[in-house]
């Protein structure tokens, strides 16, 4: 089910089109990643989703509810991770949970602050305040923050964003966790490797607009090759459409996923006690990336 | 779910109130700079104008000049207060990129405004309290008698009308301000010299016709003068004037603090 479909979406400040007929839905119990370089339009979109700004055209809808229309109602079932860091100068961690619960109507929520402050490693820093925390634990609070209603959908504007490694995997741990409950969540990142592990679907957007999206294992078979490195005994002179790169008696092919690597091997025709060692690597999601990102459609 | 089943849970009340009580903590949280500054402020208007230079000053017929001046202290030190804290918590807020958590948040734009508005009024009326107990210990000594309001409802009716006006136009102030300047221009050049020239320290009477017509336009002297027919029983304005043209002025700043925060930016600086 959709939890947040986003249809012909375009958002304009001024004369310049952040967003360009963007359309994407992101469903219960999916990860969806929202990819592009920087000034792409990820956060304008996630912007537009929260109301902060109002979109130009087009409808976004949370459980089938317009956002502009049903503001109240799409933003209970909306946690939100900005991309900057929030600073509140006169309270400590448990306040600001506090107050954060409270906005969404829960007020005898303690259970659930103190659950989320140990789970998030907060617990020893809850009367601290902001200022006083490093800057992961500051991207904690603002996970807490988002997780305190139990939303349906969960917006994550680059969470990982100048964390350290433990934290990173522990963010990642927990969005593994809410996506098995069933929380619909949209990630931006611009860790691709993140992306690729996490997401089950990308969108790969480029000044404003989608240029491509689908399933990210799909899209990678779609976008990009194997890379057959053959290492040899005694070094050949080789010439093939597919080699891309040759040193001494090691050669690299490029093999499209259509190709059976063993149909590939015999068109080679290498003898076989000729070859010492034999790698593949599978095609990536950063290669998908720059791929769309050079040269546009396909 | 919709917006319609929502007011039946607790989306109504429990993020009004959270918010609410974020304001009111806040300016607790600091009470050097947000009570007891303004308490010394006017401790001082009073030890310097009330008792040394007001001996000298002529105001209304049979009233001193230390009485005319404590209800005009206590709604100057009131409105300042509500509008500080309103429009500084809400830059603070911008600043910290805590408005995108507001934003965020299943709150409408009533619930915002009338939350800010009740927690800087619960702060203008504290220094408000402050300030006329202020007054009280210099009446006590200059007078051997305590200052009893005439009409309390009066007193303490436009205080409210006042201190929400304020606290409205300090939101409308800081959602439209892109600076800190803009906000401190605003204070110093425009609100502090209609705060002066409302007749905190002077009664109309003391003018020349040009100032009166002048003055007449200034909605603040409304404002003070409800105040001054509460404590004091008499004004320069008849009440009944002053009460419309305060509940008139307190409409007209909630409608445009409406307007700003659908108009005004939530992006923070």
């Amino acid at each position: 089910m959709a939890v947040l479909k986003i249809e012909n979406l375009i958002k304009d400040y001024g004369a310049l089109r952040a967003v360009n007929k963007v359309s994407f839905e992101v469903h219960s119990g999916e990860v969806f990643g929202l990819l592009g370089p920087n000034g792409a339009g990820k956060t304008s979109i996630i912007s537009t989703i929260t109301t902060l700004e109002k979109p130009t055209e087009g409808t976004i809808t949370i459980n089938n509810l317009d956002v502009t229309r049903h503001e109240r109602a799409t933003k209970a079932v909306t946690g939100v991770v900005p991309q900057e860091l929030v600073t509140h100068g006169y309270f400590n961690v448990e306040e600001i949970l506090t107050f954060q619960s409270g906005y969404y109507g829960l007020r005898k929520n303690k259970e659930k602050i103190h659950s989320l402050m140990q789970q998030l490693e907060l617990w020893s820093h809850r009367h601290k305040k902001i200022r006083h925390l490093s800057g992961g634990m500051k991207r904690r609070l603002m996970i807490a923050k988002a997780l305190m209603h139990s939303p349906q959908l969960l917006l994550l504007d680059e969470p990982t964003a100048g964390v350290d490694v433990e934290l990173r995997y522990s963010i990642w741990e927990q969005v593994r966790d809410l996506k098995k409950a069933g929380v619909a969540i949209l990630f931006t990142t611009h860790y691709l490797e993140e992306a690729e592990k996490l997401c089950d679907r990308v969108a790969i957007i480029h000044e404003g607009k989608i240029q491509k999206q689908g399933e990210t294992k799909e899209l990678v078979r779609k976008l990009t090759s194997r890379h057959l490195t053959i290492t040899l005994k005694n070094k050949v002179e080789y010439s093939h459409p597919a080699l891309i790169n040759q040193q001494d008696n090691t050669l690299e092919f490029r093999v499209p996923y259509s190709t059976k690597i063993g149909q590939f091997l015999s068109e080679l025709n290498f003898r076989n006690d000729n070859i010492l060692d034999m790698k593949i690597r599978e095609g990536t999601l950063e290669e998908a990336f720059k791929y769309v990102l050079n040269r546009g459609e396909m | 779910m919709t917006d319609k089943s929502i007011k039946t849970q607790e989306l109504i009340w429990t993020p009004f109130l959270m918010l609410l009580s974020r304001e009111v903590r806040r300016f607790i949280k600091v009470l050097a700079q947000t009570i007891f500054i303004p308490a010394i402020n006017s401790f001082i208007y009073l030890l310097i104008f009330g008792v040394s230079i007001g001996k000298n000053i002529k105001v209304l017929e049979g009233i001193s000049y230390l009485e005319f001046l404590i209800p005009g202290l206590v709604m100057m030190g009131c409105m300042n207060n509500s509008f500080q804290n309103s429009s500084s918590s809400l830059l603070g807020m911008k600043f910290g990129r805590e408005i995108i958590d507001i934003k965020a948040a299943p709150l409408t734009v009533q619930q915002i405004i009338w939350a800010m508005s009740l927690g800087g009024l619960f702060r203008g009326l504290v220094v408000g309290t402050v300030v006329f107990l202020s007054g009280e210990f210099f009446y006590y000594f200059h007078e051997n008698a305590w200052l009893v309001p005439v009409y309390p409802f009066y007193f303490l009716l436009f205080c409210i009308i006042g201190g929400l006006a304020f606290t409205k136009l300090g939101i409308i102030v800081a959602f439209l301000a892109k600076t800190f300047d803009h906000v401190s221009a605003i204070g110093g050049f425009i609100i502090l010299p209609l705060i002066y020239l409302g007749g905190v320290f002077f009664s109309l009477e003391n003018l020349s016709p040009f100032w009166v017509k002048f003055s007449h336009v200034n909605p603040l002297l409304y404002f003070i003068n409800g105040v001054r027919y509460g404590v004091l029983g008499v004004s320069d304005v008849p009440v009944n004037v002053a009460l419309w043209v305060s509940l008139l002025g307190l409409l007209v700043f909630h409608l445009l603090a409406v307007w700003a925060l659908k108009k005004g930016s939530y992006q923070p600086w």
